[in-house]
């Protein structure tokens, strides 16, 4: 946000200069325009070239998931929350299990801990690799998005094999996690993220010591650190700012307190500084997946409770126990004690919250989800005022707003 | 039934730490039912004598001897009592409990009938929840034991508690069943010569918490946990019990006893367990003229263009059998758009009157229509002065006949103009020459006044299957094709509005808008209680399956 696209003000006229009565204009932008991922309409008021205001309007992809969630069990909210951030459903499914579990009091097993540590990282390096790639997209570098999506597949191959799905994973189930991990599929992994981190090394290479991106980047959306607390940014976004705050070191969950990991902070706040951040934290990422292989121990994967749980199979078809345990939990949904609880979790776009309400019933009384983008979007305004049109594209790119996260 | 005026004592006591006021003489299981605490039994019926025998109610009290538990559903309250009912005592005793009965319980509940409403399924997983650490065999009995004509027997489902034997002795009178053998061979069968055929029998497999009494007439047929239940009264009888009709997809599979201790108590009887089959078998869907169906519409104005020139000459039927909202509306019909000073009064024959609850009238709401011909100033005339009157045309709000229905279709073919509101296909209907489809108090709501003036609401539990439409929107829509405005969105519009008519204090505190209780979708009690007994993801009503068989076989 250099000085030249400032408004001039009246007194700096010259006398000489003929006055010509401007007024602003009013520009649609999407919601579907090329220079955009995600679906999203802007209202921009234009003075010239300058932003006046812009005024996001949210709910193409609105779909009423908390209150469908009301309408079905517990488990079988578990595919919608896939659909939030669907570039990362693990670290939706995750976060909402351990919200749930939060609310029964369930400690869930350790190996299941780790699997969901290495499922919610995988999927953070696929989110970040999708944001970074699309961000130099629309900035007009084709090829690296076509280098992170090639090391994104390589991951979704991996997901899919250990969830069955790509996209919408609806893995892990209350009180542990849904299957254990697929045989060779470590060393898979490992080479996978191999693979990723030439890629990952190549895109950085094309676009940090870039001219051109660097003109786009560096010192436009700016936001300083006090203005992102009080939006209530989140993630690489609230920590490009300078701000020290990443929830799995903050509150850790599940395995992250016995990770050895640094979290990335910039000092800028600008857009340069929110795409480096996403870089350095897949490097991260890639490190706590290859700890959790390290110290992952064979055992359970979910708890041995049948409130919770479905009874093993053998139990189901041969013992009376086993038949009436299914049952009860398949017509009529896994019964979380009365309460309410907020639980959060570190998702790649920042704090994913779910404030849940237990009625005690099958069902959940409410849900709400407390999606990072919200925040996010409500600061773009303040981030972009007085820009020039063109720097909205990588700022509204570089937070990474999700139609399904933040309208739900 | 009689309420007994006498002082009650009030005895305070504490339940799990939560003070409470009960009379004397409550037992522990209704004390901490005031404070929303639920002690589980099984043997424990508030209608039957006490058993004590399923231990399942055992609690801890203040005042039991040191280090016993105490059968919650025998003992009575006592001054100052503290109760727990979570200690982990009483929670092991209950877990233990619960893995007894299941011992030899066989692998059922995909086959089952119960299943949903089985208080085995909802007490393991609140209190056992974990496997059976019994590794030897089952015991084996006898699967298919054939009580009677209406029950059958699972005997290896059977958790002996009971409660079938005391309602056979207390209730029916009539003690047929029994306990034999000893041990795990313990099974409840009838008496040696004899047959369980009581007009009560259907009551026990109500109150069997598990799934080993079975009513031969819906076994098989339908899933508990789909049926919605909505609140309805028994068209049996005069009497009015207060009945759930179970539902599914616009199919009514059960009428199930609602409690009312003034009128039915817990308990209906068979006949009136299975007159629902009249709410779906052999009905009459669409209009007819002629035999001919048509369209509703062209029904209507064919029945308006054949009535009108009979005006003042016409012998208007009406049936008990239709609510008091319908009798109402037609009694509007009869006064003010036909110019009738007297209407007929038909219904059901009579029957035989039992011991208990079975009236001798077998029309629900004969002293409605008479209330409702009182309303209107008009003289309500017995059903066998018709045949003798020969009137020019005969308008049936009702097909049900005192009389044998072919020779009374006989008789209705010799009439000029016949124009039937039926909900059902019979000999009377078919005589009719211009037939409109009626539907039945399933489809609607409405009320019904019993024997002795109580009036007693019932809802609607689906919408009306086909063309079918409430007598009172017939009688309504007949009145506009006569040119009288009486525009009734619904049957409450058509009560609010009539029964201003209605002699002064004829339906006592009777208050239309009091519902006898919300609708409870699902299966009612609900056995552990989704947001509002439906099954998660399941969407009422949808889709709508319509009865296409009208042969008289049931789907039902």
């Amino acid at each position: 946000m250099a000085q030249q696209h400032d408004n001039l003000e009246v007194e700096d006229f010259d006398v000489l200069d003929a006055k010509i009565p401007t007024k602003t204009m009013t520009l649609n932008m999407g919601p579907s325009h090329p220079a955009t991922h995600g679906t999203v309409r802007f209202n921009i008021e234009l003075d010239g070239e300058n932003i006046v205001k812009l005024d996001p309007e949210l709910g193409f992809l609105h779909r009423g998931f908390e209150k469908s969630c009301e309408n079905v069990s517990w488990t079988q909210c578990l595919p919608y929350t896939d659909r939030l951030n669907y570039v990362s459903a693990l670290c939706n499914n995750f976060g909402f299990l351990s919200a749930v579990e939060k609310l029964a009091q369930i400690e869930i097993p350790e190996r299941a801990k780790y699997i969901r540590t290495i499922g919610a990282e995988i999927h953070r390096i696929c989110d970040h690799l999708t944001g970074t790639g699309a961000t130099a997209m629309e900035l007009g570098g084709f090829s690296p998005f076509l280098y992170a999506i090639e090391a994104r597949d390589l991951l979704w191959d991996r997901i899919a094999e250990l969830t069955g799905a790509r996209l919408t994973t609806s893995f892990g189930r209350i009180g542990g996690v849904d299957r254990d991990l697929p045989e060779g599929w470590i060393q898979k992994v490992k080479d996978s993220l191999d693979r990723v981190a030439v890629l990952r090394d190549e895109i950085s290479t094309l676009l940090t010591h870039n001219r051109i991106f660097l003109d786009r980047m560096r010192h436009t959306g700016r936001i300083t650190g006090e203005d992102a607390v009080n939006f209530g940014f989140t993630g690489p976004c609230l920590r490009a700012a300078g701000v020290d705050y990443d929830v799995r070191k903050a509150h850790p969950y599940w395995v992250y307190d016995r990770m050895d990991f640094q979290v990335p902070l910039g000092s800028e706040g600008d857009n340069f500084d929110r795409y480096y951040m996403r870089i350095e934290e897949m490097k991260q990422s890639d490190a706590i997946i290859r700890q959790c292989f390290e110290q992952m121990e064979p055992g359970p994967i979910i708890i041995d409770d049948w409130r919770y749980t479905l009874p093993p199979k053998p139990q189901v078809y041969s013992t009376i126990e086993g038949v009436i345990g299914h049952f009860k939990v398949i017509m009529e949904g896994i019964k979380i004690p009365k309460g309410e609880c907020y639980a959060y979790t570190e998702s790649p776009n920042g704090e994913l919250g779910w404030y849940l309400v237990s009625d005690g019933s099958g069902r959940p009384y409410k849900v709400h989800c407390r999606a990072p983008g919200i925040p996010l979007m409500s600061g773009l305004e303040h981030m972009v005022r007085g820009a020039i049109l063109p720097d909205l594209v990588p700022t509204f790119d570089t937070i990474n707003m999700i139609g399904g996260e933040v309208e739900q | 039934m009689s309420v007994e005026k006498k002082p009650v004592t009030m005895v305070n006591v504490t339940v799990d730490g939560m003070p409470t006021s009960v009379p004397a003489g409550t037992n522990l299981v209704e004390a901490a039912k005031t404070v929303g605490v639920d002690i589980p039994h099984y043997c424990y019926h508030a209608g039957l004598s006490i058993a004590a025998n399923c231990r399942m109610c055992l609690v801890e009290t203040s005042n039991s001897p040191p280090g016993k538990l105490v059968p919650g559903c025998q003992i009575p309250v006592a001054e100052g009592q503290s109760i727990t009912t979570n200690s982990p005592k009483v929670k092991e005793q209950q877990r233990a409990v619960e893995e007894f009965l299941l011992l030899h319980h066989p692998v059922d509940c995909a086959i089952c009938d119960q299943a949903g409403e089985c208080r085995l399924q909802d007490y393991f997983q609140e209190y056992d929840y974990r496997p059976s650490r019994f590794e030897t065999p089952k015991w084996m009995s006898r699967k298919r034991v054939d009580l009677g004509p209406t029950i059958v027997l699972d005997q290896e489902r059977c958790i002996n508690c009971t409660r079938c034997i005391r309602f056979m002795d207390e209730v029916a009178k009539d003690p047929v069943l029994g306990m034999f053998g000893r041990g795990t061979r313990q099974v409840i069968d009838v008496f040696p010569g004899k047959v369980l055929d009581n007009n009560y029998s259907g009551n026990i497999v109500d109150i069997c918490p598990v799934g080993a009494l079975l009513n031969k007439d819906n076994r098989f047929r339908a899933r508990a946990y789909f049926l919605t239940a909505t609140p309805s009264i028994c068209t049996g009888c005069s009497r009015g019990c207060n009945t759930f009709v179970d539902h599914f997809q616009g199919v009514p599979y059960r009428y199930r006893p609602r409690e009312n201790m003034e009128v039915n108590e817990h308990w209906m009887c068979d006949h009136g367990r299975s007159s629902y089959h009249q709410l779906y078998d052999g009905r009459l869907l669409e209009a007819e003229v002629g035999q001919q169906q048509v369209e509703a519409g062209e029904g209507l104005r064919a029945a308006a263009a054949a009535l009108k020139p009979l005006a003042g000459s016409l012998a208007v039927v009406v049936s008990p059998v239709l609510g008091l909202e319908d009798a109402l509306a037609v009694m509007l019909l009869a006064k003010e758009g036909l110019q009738a000073s007297e209407v007929y009064l038909s219904g059901r024959a009579d029957g035989e009157a039992d011991f208990y609850l079975l009236r001798e009238d077998r029309s629900p709401n004969r002293k409605g229509v008479e209330l409702a011909a009182q309303a209107f100033g008009l003289e309500l005339r017995r059903f066998d002065q018709l045949t003798k009157a020969r009137p020019k045309g005969v308008l049936l709000a009702g097909v049900d006949v005192p009389v044998e229905a072919s020779g009374f279709a006989d008789w209705l073919s010799g009439v000029e103009q016949v124009v039937a509101l039926a909900a059902n296909r019979d000999p009377v209907s078919a005589a009719a020459k211009i037939a409109l489809p009626l539907a039945t108090h399933a489809e609607g709501e409405g009320t019904f006044v019993n024997f002795d003036g109580r009036a007693q609401r019932y809802l609607r539990a689906y919408p009306a299957s086909g063309s079918s439409r409430a007598g009172w929107q017939w009688a309504t829509a007949l009145l506009a094709e006569l040119g009288y405005a009486y525009a009734y969105a619904s049957a409450g519009e058509v009560f609010a509005d009539l029964s201003k008519r209605l002699p002064e204090g004829a339906l006592g505190d009777f208050d239309w808008k009091k519902t006898p209780r919300a609708v409870v979708k699902g299966v009612t009690p609900l056995p552990g209680g989704t947001v509002d007994g439906r099954p998660p993801g399941w969407r009422e009503l949808i889709p709508l399956r319509t009865p296409s068989n009208n042969d008289g076989s049931s789907a039902a």
